[in-house]
């Protein structure tokens, strides 16, 4: 029986399989909001993912579209292959802050600076998971990790870097939002994030960013609501949440 | 038949492009054709130079330790590579930017004044190349005025003429 | 001088670099990705002009890194694709040619060679050997090393290259040096159709029509990976059954044999005939597959020769592919230029003599 129009249910983007993330990670929701996303926009059969190093690199057993992984930080590089040899399919690379911000971060800024015509989805968690908790580009001065055990300390481990701000300062980029999964409202403000990128993309704009704090329980070493509480409050803190470029046009905060 | 030949002068003396027209007009005739510039640290130093093998049979090392041939443009390659010249070879030298010792073998001849008199010492190059093919007939001497405009397809017209020009002085002198 | 027959105005005087480039094009690469190195340019910058006007890509990528992983999204989205670097180059591409080899993905890259290690020199070598053929990235796996000669080569070889390629899911290599890059031969341009391009049904094009599917050479479920490597290896077997080759010189009734590939090869060409001359029955074993290696040609004439002579430029190593093919039948020495220096024919006459003489005539 076909459920009714407007009836909550798994979205035909989204696999059966049962994801392998920790509760209350930030990985099965945004897989779940760019599920939706690629059915709202019809484009699930004409669109190729490319899934990082990092804890979303099984992508492909959630997200029924076509998927390549690729080695770690060239995320970008190889979505650039694939979205050159077929201009008219919908790419996106789906990147950690390890993959896209440390070892990634050439081929990040590159492809941003050619205007490659792709979506970037980055999950800023300020810490690694796959690995098992190790300090990130992005994690805070004093937060503890296995390889930050005192805390980050700028002084021999320097500052979080902001990639939207580093990204909004080149001339190719069209869109750049930095969103929050530390709420309802900001799960919504993904899901539009999401949306407007990828509407970007079939639009036959150019380069789309969408960076998404997004809780880590496991390696914040805090329960699910209180990780979600510590990307809103800490996570946020350093990293503003807001739209940095719209329609290829800087957005003063 | 086989002619192995070297072009040495420094950078801006046109060695690399005499040897590519060399080359590619020569294989129009002659069945086994190599050209080998010196790409390495011998660039860097500000000379140029650059071998031409001309052969009826298969070329197997397109490096010559010995030059059947050599057009030589400026001192420093004369003293650099005057030694591996044949017994029986002959060298074309630019008399106006070298001074060599007297030998049956060498012939002098002052290309960069000839050139520089007809509009441009750049044609020197072409000075030495009529030189050469005067005593050394290999490849057709009309094919190379034919051949001198698609050669340098950027070139204006005028340096184009002077090329043929103190090529044809090479020719004749 | 006679006059020139019909066939001679068909050839076109072409550097090794640009006759790879234009081979590349006339076997159908849609998509390149290359890096500027020395002594390699000339093939980077005759994409950059050729290909877009053919309404093909080109990106000069930020770093070799970036290029060889375009080659892998490009062909994962299943067209031809290609790079081309040198030494310290062609080492940072180690990584996506070993993930181009778990992932079973087509890809030509092009190494001209230069001194190493290290920054070395841009002067010409045969130092990457061992890295091309024993691996070079991480990893279980082979790629197909081909070993041009002239600047024909250069340009068949790099055709072939991607037939061989689609044909068996693998990336090959051509192991050339600056000297077959930067010097100029006249040719005959491949002036036949691209090598057809079989299905490609493990492509990414979009799961329109089909169920999605993925490209991976991640393997963590229990058994799947030791499966996959005897896969590759099944592969490999089918090369090297298939696409072993290997030109053999004076070799019927040689007494001396002298092995060596590439630039080195065509010298010691040179060296037979001189040779010859002098009265040493030499001849020549030339593996133009570096991988799979020849190693039965050597293997046959081993037995018929006093002694091999292995010449490289480097300080020994195909020299090791060839004593595991002799597997101690004969002496192997080895005359070897680790400098950046081409040897000249008579350096390696003097080698071969003075081992003639040492083993007696």
């Amino acid at each position: 029986m076909k459920p009714p129009k407007n009836c909550y249910r798994r979205p035909t983007s989204l696999t059966d399989a049962t994801m392998h993330y920790c509760a209350g990670c930030g990985h099965s929701i945004v897989h779940k909001l760019l599920a939706e996303v690629l059915d709202e926009l019809e484009i699930r059969e004409r669109t190729i993912g490319v899934a990082p190093v990092g804890c979303a690199v099984f992508a492909y057993f959630y997200l029924k579209c076509d998927i390549s992984e690729a080695a770690h930080g060239r995320t970008p590089a190889v979505a650039t292959g694939i979205k050159r040899a077929l201009p008219d399919r919908i790419v996106f690379s789906y990147q950690g802050d390890g993959d896209l911000a440390a070892i990634g971060m050439t081929e990040t800024i590159h492809t941003a600076n050619r205007g490659e015509p792709i979506t970037v989805i980055f999950i800023n968690n300020t810490v690694y998971g796959m690995t098992g908790g190790q300090m990130a580009p992005t994690t805070l001065v004093g937060q503890q990790t296995a390889t930050s055990p005192a805390g980050r300390n700028p002084a021999t481990m320097g500052c979080p870097i902001r990639m939207c701000e580093l990204l909004n300062t080149l001339d190719q980029p069209y869109y750049i939002e930095r969103v929050a999964l530390d709420s309802y409202a900001g799960v919504v403000a993904t899901k539009k994030a999401l949306l407007t990128a990828f509407q970007s993309q079939v639009a036959g704009k150019g380069y789309s960013f969408v960076e998404v704090l997004s809780p880590c329980p496991t390696y914040l070493r805090l329960s699910p609501q209180k990780a979600l509480q510590f990307v809103g409050r800490e996570i946020a803190a350093q990293f503003p949440v807001r739209i940095f470029r719209k329609e290829g046009v800087p957005v003063n905060a | 038949m086989h002619e192995r030949i070297l072009i040495a002068g420094s950078g801006g003396q046109g060695i690399i492009s005499l040897g590519k027209l060399l080359a590619r007009l020569a294989a129009e005739t002659i069945p086994h054709v190599t050209f080998f510039p010196a790409y390495g640290a011998e660039v860097r130093g500000g000379t140029s130079n650059c071998q031409v093998i001309l052969s009826a049979h298969e070329i197997a090392a397109p490096i010559a330790e010995i030059f059947d041939s050599m057009l030589i443009m400026n001192q420093q390659s004369a003293a650099h590579f005057m030694a591996a010249l044949d017994k029986n070879g002959l060298a074309i030298v630019n008399q106006s930017l070298c001074k060599v010792h007297a030998d049956s073998r060498h012939v002098l001849v002052p290309a960069t004044e000839i050139a520089d008199r007809l509009g441009s010492a750049k044609a020197a190059n072409f000075v030495m190349l009529g030189a050469w093919l005067a005593r050394k007939p290999l490849i057709p001497a009309r094919a190379i005025e034919t051949a001198m405009a698609s050669h340098f397809p950027d070139a204006p017209a005028a340096l184009i003429d002077i090329n043929i020009q103190a090529f044809r002085a090479g020719l004749a002198g | 001088m006679k006059k020139p027959d019909n066939a001679f105005f068909s050839r076109v005087l072409m550097m090794g670099n640009e006759a790879a480039a234009e081979a590349a094009i006339r076997a159908g690469c849609q998509c390149y990705f290359g890096y500027p190195i020395t002594p390699q340019n000339e093939l980077t910058a005759y994409m950059a002009k050729h290909m877009p006007e053919r309404g093909r890509v080109f990106i000069q990528a930020e770093s070799e890194l970036a290029a060889i992983n375009m080659v892998f999204g490009a062909s994962v989205a299943g067209v031809r694709a290609m790079t081309s670097s040198s030494s310290p180059g062609i080492s940072l591409k180690q990584e996506g040619i070993s993930y181009l080899a778990g992932a079973q993905l087509p890809a030509v890259i092009i190494n001209v060679q230069r001194g190493g290690p290290g920054l070395g020199s841009i002067d010409p070598s045969q130092g990457d050997y061992f890295q091309a053929t024993k691996g070079g990235g991480h990893g279980d796996y082979h790629i197909i090393v081909l070993a041009p000669a002239s600047v024909q080569e250069m340009h068949d070889m790099t055709v072939e290259a991607f037939r061989l390629a689609d044909h068996y899911r693998i990336p090959v290599m051509i192991l050339a040096d600056g000297r077959v890059g930067q010097m100029m031969e006249p040719i005959r341009l491949h002036e036949d159709p691209p090598p057809p391009v079989p299905p490609k049904p493990w492509a990414l094009t979009g799961a329109k029509g089909r169920p999605p599917q993925y490209i991976r050479s991640l393997f963590v479920e229990e058994g799947a990976l030791e499966k996959h490597n005897y896969e590759l290896q099944d592969c490999y077997r089918q090369i090297a059954a298939a696409e072993t080759k290997a030109e053999e010189t004076e070799t019927g009734d040689c007494e001396w044999l002298i092995a060596a590939w590439g630039t080195c090869a065509r010298i010691s060409k040179g060296v037979v005939r001189k040779a010859r001359a002098q009265g040493i029955k030499v001849g020549l074993v030339r593996p133009i597959t570096l991988w799979p290696f020849p190693h039965e040609h050597l293997a046959r004439l081993a037995h018929q020769v006093k002694a091999l002579l292995v010449v490289e430029m480097n300080c020994g190593q195909m020299l090791e592919d060839v004593r595991l093919a002799v597997n101690g039948a004969a002496p192997v020495h080895f005359s070897g230029y680790p400098g950046g220096r081409i040897p000249t024919e008579t350096d390696v006459l003097n080698a071969l003599t003075a081992l003639a003489h040492s083993q007696g005539r």
